[in-house]
């Protein structure tokens, strides 16, 4: 048998696997692309560096919120050798147990990975990856635990960068700090999980510029995920940008001062300065320490206490809250009733007690007067007659075109909606026109009389604290506001341009002058109501208004600006169920503000004494 | 007369020049992978590339002992040789075992695969067996013994275990198919014990090795390519699956092949082998057919089973199979590669590629270098084997040709396999790249069988037997 011709045959599978194996590497190295791309996931990470956040500085320059350094303890399974659980657990003061079932935790929950489609969880843990082991340590902390991490290979920490707060003040309008969830990832691809995202306050409102720009820098990584060198040299690298600093109108020392003035009692101070409607101090009482919400470990201890106490300190009253503003509601019911020719500053009217309850005084022979006095049964008669000006036969409507009007002036001071403020948690107040008591009442079946607690801000009549002090701001500036803000600057630019905008109200500048001299009465007069405002060598111009409460004490409250000429500082301030009227507690903690913004000191020791040592906060 | 001429007049210089090209450039390619910044000198002998050059070293060394002595010892001390290799087989397997197998002899970095030196005992023993018997009347006794001298050392190799070496045993079958050895009398045997049947000899006996080849390749690469769909960047709205794919490609082969016999054979030789074509194109695409659609219709269970076992499917307890990363690596080189020392997959510090520089080697080579280095290292195996396959040819004795291609068919096995299994055509079995591949003991075995055929082919016109 001649088996020569047997050569070919293996010949023939030589060639044709040569040909075939070249055929294939053609088409996997130079047709297909699908093993390059599989290849860049493989090796090429995206390495993403989350850089501090823009920090944020008072009006004089001072560091209100800044950054400090934390510690991350990390650790990467696949490194562990020869891990002594009691070693671990004695040097971080844990129980052996607990060191245990933190890996069952990372394991089961931190590696977790939700589908965006099916919204399935599914643990992604990898041995090869490295987790945090313990979060948001401080130097102190890491400190005692980094000599010792030689003895547990596999084990190191990872600097993070968390917020400061050098003073403990103005919690409520900084916000704070927490970890984004599932939605907010989804959302938003800047995000990945253990980032941190504004909960509250500026922190959030501001949240696109405070939080920078992730830098991103594309690594050739090993197969344990070590960097081995940067992709083709760091040319498609970024770098990570801080978030711009903010200026705020915030005068720190002013805040930090409301807040003391207001320990002990539930209530709020705004204080805003009138030409650039900058807000000077926002204090909601009771607040607490913004350096309780730094870090998880912070946040989980204290956040579900302070928000199951009673007296709601993470509620942010002065812009949240909505009062009736009471007899300081008077001052508006006054210019409108110029602007609308029904009275003039010389109009007088008696203190008729029959019609609406009012205090002992002289009656009031004219309009300052009757601001000095807050004489309830004066602004019944202004009120009625805007209400009612006998334009239409029928009273009901006559006193739907009156409300209309009326309602239209309240509007023009930016009550009865939302400020534009820049801040999260606004409330925009009530102020009733003819649909909304149509709606209680019926269509025509009510009439002046029926809404006659307008008149002394009662009633269906609500403010908040800030639209309190925007309408002093108003006033003080004879006829227009800027709407309230905080932030000044942002990078050194700035204000926006709605923040720079003049907001004329429908009252004519002319009928401010008398007004305001009511106002100067109040506080500097004999038998003002707020004469325990006065300060010694400035102008105070206030008014003052308790608040009747169906549930308690009567609340405190006292609108007010100075100096009479060129105002520098225009306040609000407002306190729950004080026992006595605006004159006896509001006033002078408004009058302690502005000596202590405008003076830098305070001469009245004893008026200070007295407000500092009061306490509302019983029940 | 041969004293009349020197060691080297017949010595076969383009076989020995590509086997040392093809030693450098793994050399190279091991340097480029395992390069350790620290310890950058190339002679560094703490390094593997070090190593590699202490290994090509001492193989070279050892070349040249086997090159001084004279060939006909190897034909005597035959059967002494194989007997040396089955001992340390059987003293391997009370060694302690490194990576789950017992195949390694001595201490470390510097122990031995007996395995590897099994190859050359066997292929010298099946050399002097083929020789010494009439092959023109095989029996099914020359048959048996034949197969048992493949048999014994594949049973020891099997119980380190090592499947690679195993399965590369077969590449004898080869040799013996070439000889004429083949499994045709034991099919007679059965076939005409049926009464009244009377066969000389069956077409599928005598061809029953290169057949059973065809049959698992075409098996094998069918079942990888079931899962895979073919796509072209350039035209996207193309999309061939796997499985078609195969079938143009085995279309393709045959019409090339009728192509080549128009010019190379007479009309009536043209007429019957384009009939085996037609039968073969017929028979490939139905095996093709059953075994693709058999495998789509198999329960999910039973295909993650096969999947498993091919290395297509990842392992669940595994960070990711090897095989994938292995070709990302291979495909991700493009046409030019990503220059030398730049495998960003495959280098041993990243590890994505486990033994990037042993059984993955030509992983950190293709992304490197690119199609174009991949189809000058085919085109080199390529001529390394088809050269030997033509020294084999050209010799006078049976014994000499029988070694040769004993040689070129284990070398083709390691380069299909291992070639294979880098670009997704094999399961991944471990078995080295020759003379490319780190590791002393392939390097020594390897040079020690390529110096022997050397000898033996340079003394090829002084033996008569």
């Amino acid at each position: 048998m001649n088996t020569d011709n047997r050569k070919y045959v293996l010949i023939a599978f030589i060639i044709i696997v040569g040909i075939i194996y070249s055929v294939r590497l053609f088409y996997m190295q130079v047709v297909d692309e699908t093993w390059t791309l599989r290849a860049q996931e493989i090796a090429e990470k995206r390495k993403e560096i989350t850089p501090p956040r823009g920090v944020l500085f008072d009006r004089k320059g001072k560091k209100m919120v800044s950054n400090r350094t934390y510690y991350n303890l990390m650790f990467v399974e696949a490194k562990m050798k020869h891990f002594d659980t009691l070693a671990f657990a004695n040097l971080i003061g844990w129980s052996k147990e607990h060191v245990r079932y933190r890996f069952y935790e990372i394991k089961k929950g931190e590696g977790k990975y939700r589908n965006k489609n099916t919204g399935k969880t599914t643990s992604n843990y990898q041995k090869i990856r490295p987790y945090a082991f313990l979060k948001e340590l401080t130097l102190d902390e890491i400190a005692i635990i980094a000599p010792h991490l030689e003895n547990f290979p596999g084990f190191y920490e990872e600097v993070t960068s968390m917020r400061s707060y050098p003073y403990s003040n103005g919690a409520n309008i900084v916000g704070y700090l927490s970890e984004v969830n599932g939605e907010e990832i989804d959302e938003d691809n800047f995000y990945k999980p253990g980032n941190n995202i504004g909960r509250a306050g500026l922190e959030r409102f501001y949240e696109t510029e405070l939080r920078g720009r992730k830098g991103i820098r594309y690594i050739v990584t090993s197969a344990l995920n070590n960097a081995i060198e940067s992709y083709a040299n760091g040319k498609y690298d970024t770098i990570a940008k801080q978030g711009p600093y903010l200026k705020l109108g915030i005068d720190i020392n002013l805040q930090a001062y409301g807040e003391r003035l207001l320990k002990n009692k539930r209530g709020c101070i705004v204080a805003i300065e009138p030409s650039t409607g900058e807000i000077l101090a926002l204090v909601s009482a009771p607040s607490y320490d913004p350096n309780l919400f730094i870090g998880r470990r912070n946040i989980s201890n204290n956040y579900s206490r302070l928000l199951s106490d009673p007296s709601k300190p993470l509620y942010p009253r002065p812009l949240a809250a909505e009062y009736p503003p009471g007899s300081t509601f008077k001052l508006l019911n006054s210019l409108i009733g110029l602007q609308e020719g029904v009275i003039t500053p010389e109009s007088g009217f008696p203190c008729n007690k029959s019609l609406v309850g009012c205090h002992n005084h002289a009656s009031a022979g004219n309009l300052p007067d009757a601001i000095k006095h807050s004489c309830n049964p004066y602004y019944y008669a202004v009120t009625k007659r805007i209400i009612q000006q006998n334009k239409k036969k029928s009273v009901f409507e006559d006193a739907e075109l009156g409300l209309n009007t009326w309602a239209r002036y309240m509007r023009s001071f930016g009550l009865g909606s939302k400020l534009e403020t820049d801040i999260t948690g606004l409330s925009g107040g009530s102020i009733p026109d003819a649909l909304y008591y149509d709606k209680w009442y019926g269509n025509h079946r009510w009439a002046f009389s029926t809404i006659r607690s307008i008149s002394i801000g009662q009633g269906e009549v609500m403010l908040t604290p800030l639209q309190m002090a925007n309408v002093a701001a108003t006033i003080a500036n004879r006829g227009w506001y800027i709407i309230p803000h905080f932030v000044k600057s942002i990078g050194g630019k700035g204000p926006k341009a709605i923040y720079k905008k003049k907001h004329y109200t429908l009252i004519d500048r002319s009928h401010f002058s008398v007004i305001i001299e009511g106002m100067r009465r109040v506080v500097h007069e004999p038998g003002g109501t707020g004469k325990r405002a006065k300060l010694k060598d400035i102008i105070v111009c206030g008014k003052t208004g308790t608040v009747q409460n169906p549930h308690g004490e009567d609340h405190s409250t006292f609108v007010a600006f100075a100096p009479m000429y060129k105002p520098k500082i225009a306040i609000a301030v407002f306190i729950e169920n004080a026992k006595g009227g605006g004159g006896l507690w509001a006033a002078p903690t408004a009058g302690l503000m502005i000596e202590k913004y405008l003076t830098k000191k305070i001469m009245e020791k004893e008026r200070e004494t007295t407000i500092l040592n009061a306490n509302f906060s019983y029940r | 007369m041969r004293k009349q001429e020197s060691l080297v007049t017949y010595f076969d210089w383009p076989l020995f020049i590509v086997y040392m090209l093809l030693l450098l450039m793994g050399i190279a390619t091991v340097y480029s992978t395992a390069y350790n910044a620290d310890h950058p000198n190339l002679f560094d002998f703490s390094q593997k590339y070090g190593k590699q050059i202490m290994w090509l070293g001492i193989s070279l060394f050892l070349g040249l002992m086997v090159f001084l002595i004279d060939s006909d010892i190897y034909r005597k001390f035959c059967v002494p040789i194989y007997l040396f290799t089955l001992v340390l087989l059987v003293i391997v397997l009370f060694m302690p075992a490194v990576n789950g197998a017992r195949a390694w002899l001595g201490i470390g970095s510097l122990g031995i695969q007996p395995a590897e030196f099994a190859k050359i005992g066997t292929a010298l023993l099946l050399a002097r067996f083929i020789s010494s018997i009439n092959v023109k009347q095989q029996t099914i006794q020359t048959v048996v013994y034949a197969n048992a001298i493949i048999l014994v050392p594949m049973v020891l190799i099997l119980l380190q275990p090592d499947a690679g070496t195993f399965v590369v045993f077969t590449s004898f079958l080869f040799v013996m198919y070439r000889e004429g050895i083949t499994y045709d009398p034991v099919i007679l045997k059965i076939v005409n014990a049926f009464p009244g049947v009377l066969f000389k000899k069956t077409w599928v006996g005598s061809h029953f090795i290169p057949i059973l080849f065809v049959v698992v390749f075409l098996s094998i690469i069918t079942l990888f390519m079931s899962n895979e769909i073919i796509t072209f960047e350039s035209f996207p709205g193309i999309e061939i699956p796997g499985f078609w794919g195969v079938v143009f490609t085995l279309a393709f082969f045959g019409i090339l092949g009728m192509i080549f016999l128009r010019f190379v054979s007479t009309k009536r030789e043209r007429n019957n082998a384009s009939l085996v074509i037609v039968i073969g194109f017929v028979l490939s695409s139905i095996l093709a057919s059953i075994v693709n659609f058999g495998f789509q219709g198999l329960a999910s269970h039973q295909k993650v089973r096969i999947e498993l076992f091919l290395g297509l499917k990842e392992d669940p307890n595994g960070e990711d199979y090897n095989r994938n990363r292995a070709m990302a690596a291979v495909g991700s080189g493009g046409f030019l590669g990503k220059g030398y020392n730049n495998a960003s997959v495959s280098s041993v510090e990243s590890n994505h590629v486990p033994e990037s520089e042993t059984d993955f080697i030509f992983c950190p080579f293709a992304e490197e270098w690119g199609f174009l280095g991949t189809i000058l290292l085919i085109g080199m195996y390529l001529f390394l084997l088809l050269r030997i396959v033509f020294i084999a040819e050209r010799q006078r004795s049976t014994f000499n040709r029988v070694y040769a291609y004993a040689v070129a068919m284990i070398l083709f096995y390691h380069f299909a396999i291992n070639l294979g299994m880098n670009i997704g055509f094999a399961p991944v079995i471990g078995i080295p790249l020759p003379f490319f591949s780190y590791g002393g003991s392939s390097m020594m075995s390897f040079s020690v069988m390529m110096f022997v055929l050397l000898k033996l082919d340079s003394q090829r016109r002084d033996v008569l037997q």
